[in-house]
Order: structure tokens, then sequence, then C-alpha cells
């Protein structure tokens, strides 16, 4: 879900994942934490206007492996009996 | 959510059951069809309809909720709102005192309009419901649709143009004239139509057809045109606020939930 909310836009922060997502907030940012172990992830963090602003966005890694992985579930899907 | 429905579904050994989860409201959940190939019973193989949308998300609906959360605070239809009211405003008072308002106006509009909505939604929505960025291809498509439309219409108004004058005829500028209501009415329907399917934001549908239909009206009934816009406006605006109430108490501003941050 992260990854494709990730998927279809540059970058967001924390807060509209969370929207998004319809997540807790511990729940995302676990999720977000493994993700980025993996390197599918790239977490930055700024600030803007004097407040702190996290970037979420997904690493050239990360969109391979879903670009991939949504081939191999359109194929599994194919293959289906009706 | 998932595991219930797969264990439900495979307990009740049914195909009927997926198809009863999926007509009696799961599809918000489910977007993909799932296999179970169950042994229980040795001989049949169970093959399940179930929607599942970690298993093959539905990106262009994703995009499409992605736009539509960015929009749904009713900004964009309080100032698009604010132009159409501006530039009937403009023409009404243009014809009153004959004072330059008709260009006075829309250009006052154009200038001071954007910077506030920027910040309107710095203010607003942001704190509200994020920050997201569509990146360099969301931009391109807008302006890609844009573009495309102002090159169509021009190109189609040229072409026109210069093959009723290759006739030695006005026929088809008084054409224009005489049903200038009902085109701008089919280029408004047309482009609301456009930025209403690449946004996902499907009450431009509605603005367009409405803008469409009164300006038809409009034209049969002689209508001034400028009334029309004014009304137009104002409806928009109206709907605009109404949505931005609704957004305000949607997601009220709270603490920094934010434990990434």
């Amino acid at each position: 879900m992260i990854m494709a909310q990730l998927y279809v836009i540059q970058s967001a922060d924390f807060t509209f994942l969370l929207h998004q997502t319809g997540m807790t907030p511990g729940n995302l940012s676990a999720h977000l934490s493994k993700l980025e172990d993996a390197g599918y992830v790239e977490i930055t963090k700024e600030f803007i206007e004097r407040k702190p602003h996290t970037a979420l966005a997904l690493t050239k890694k990360g969109r391979a492996a879903f670009k991939e992985y949504r081939q191999k579930v359109k194929q599994f899907v194919e293959k289906l009996p009706e | 959510m998932v595991q219930k429905l797969i264990f439900v579904l495979i307990y009740n050994r049914s195909i009927q059951t997926a198809r009863e989860l999926k007509t009696a409201g799961n599809n918000q959940v489910v977007t993909n069809y799932f296999v179970i190939q169950s042994f229980i019973s040795q001989k049949v193989v169970y093959v399940v309809e179930v929607k599942i949308l970690a298993k093959k998300p539905n990106l262009k609906e994703i995009e499409r909720r992605a736009y539509m959360s960015y929009h749904q605070d009713g900004l964009l239809d309080i100032f698009a709102g604010l132009y159409v009211l501006g530039f009937g405003l403009g023409i009404t008072m243009e014809i009153l005192w004959d004072f330059g308002f008709g260009v006075i106006m829309p250009g006052i509009l154009i200038a001071t309009v954007l910077p506030i909505w920027i910040a309107a939604k710095r203010k607003i929505t942001l704190p509200r419901i994020g920050f997201v960025s569509f990146g360099v291809r969301g931009a391109n498509k807008l302006m890609a649709i844009f573009l495309g439309v102002m090159v169509a219409g021009l190109g189609a108004f040229f072409a026109f143009t210069f093959a009723t004058f290759q006739g030695g005829s006005r026929q088809w500028l008084d054409l224009i004239v005489q049903n200038g209501m009902i085109i701008v009415g089919l280029g408004t329907l047309a482009v609301c139509t456009l930025f209403g399917y690449s946004m996902g934001l499907r009450r431009l549908y509605v603005y367009g057809l409405l803008a469409a239909l009164v300006l038809f009206i409009g034209h049969f009934l002689g209508i001034f045109f400028a009334y029309i816009l004014t009304a137009l406006g104002i409806t928009v605006m109206v709907v605009g606020f109404a949505l931005l109430i609704s957004f305000v108490k949607k997601y009220p501003l709270q603490g920094d939930k934010a434990i990434v941050e």
C-alpha cells in the first residue's frame, strides 16, 4: 500500500501518507523503517519555514522492485482459470 | 480483513459467497482477483474471487485519490469561481460605466488570485493533509493538456477563418459572433472534461455540463453573457466554500503525530 502510494507520486510527507493509507502513525512508521532498511524508500529530513519536514520517496531500487512485483502479479492473475 | 475474508470463503466452500461479499460493499478494500487453491475436499479446487488491494493495487485509482485529496479543500473551486465572477463583473461594469473594467478586473484577478491561492494552500491544506509532490510527470500532463487545448482551439479558429476569407466571405466570423455563447459553453465543457479526467476531479465534469447547459439556455433566451458568467462564478464559489468547510471539519488541525519526524 505504501509502495503503491509512493509509486504514483514523486514524494510526500508523513502526514499525507497517513491520510492516504489510513494506517496509524506507529504502524506506518514501522513499515517505513523496514522499507528504508530494504533500500526501497528514501527518507529526507529538512526544515521548511523553520518547521521540520520529512519527505518520503521511492528509491530507484524501490521503484524497480514494485514494478517487478506488479508484473509478477499480473502474470499470476493471467494464468488463473476463469 | 483479508485473512478474515479468505477464511470465510474457504469455510463456506463457495464461490457464490465470494461474489456476495464482493457485491456487499467490499469493493473499496478489494481490487484484485486472488485464487485460493484449497484441497480440503481432495477433489475440489476452489477458485475464489477476492479483490485484494495489496496484491495488485489499482494505481490509477490511487493516483486519482491522491490528486483528489489535494483538491478536496475547495480552494480550486473558490478561486476558479472568483475568476469567472471577475470576468462577469468586469464585462457588466464595462458596459455600465465604460471605464475599461472589462480589462482591469480580469487583470487584477490574474495578478492576485494565483499568489493568494498558493498561500491558502500552504496555510489551510498542507498542515491538514500533508505535503505531496506529483513531480514533473503530473505537471507535464496538465501542461500538455492545457497546451493541447490552446493549440487545438486556436488552430481550429485560424483554419476556419482562413478558409472563410479565401472564399471572400465573413460568414464564419459572423457565425462565431452570433453563437458565441454556445461556442464558449462547448469549449468550457471540453476544458472541464479534460482537466477533470486528468486530475481525477469528477466535479469538474458537473461544472462543464452546468456551464454548457446554462450558456445554451442563455443563448436561446437572450440572457446577457456577463450575467451568466456572474451566476456561474458565484455557484462555483459557493460549492468551493461548502467543500472548504467540510474539509476543515474532516481534517482538523492536530499536533504533530509524525513519529518519523
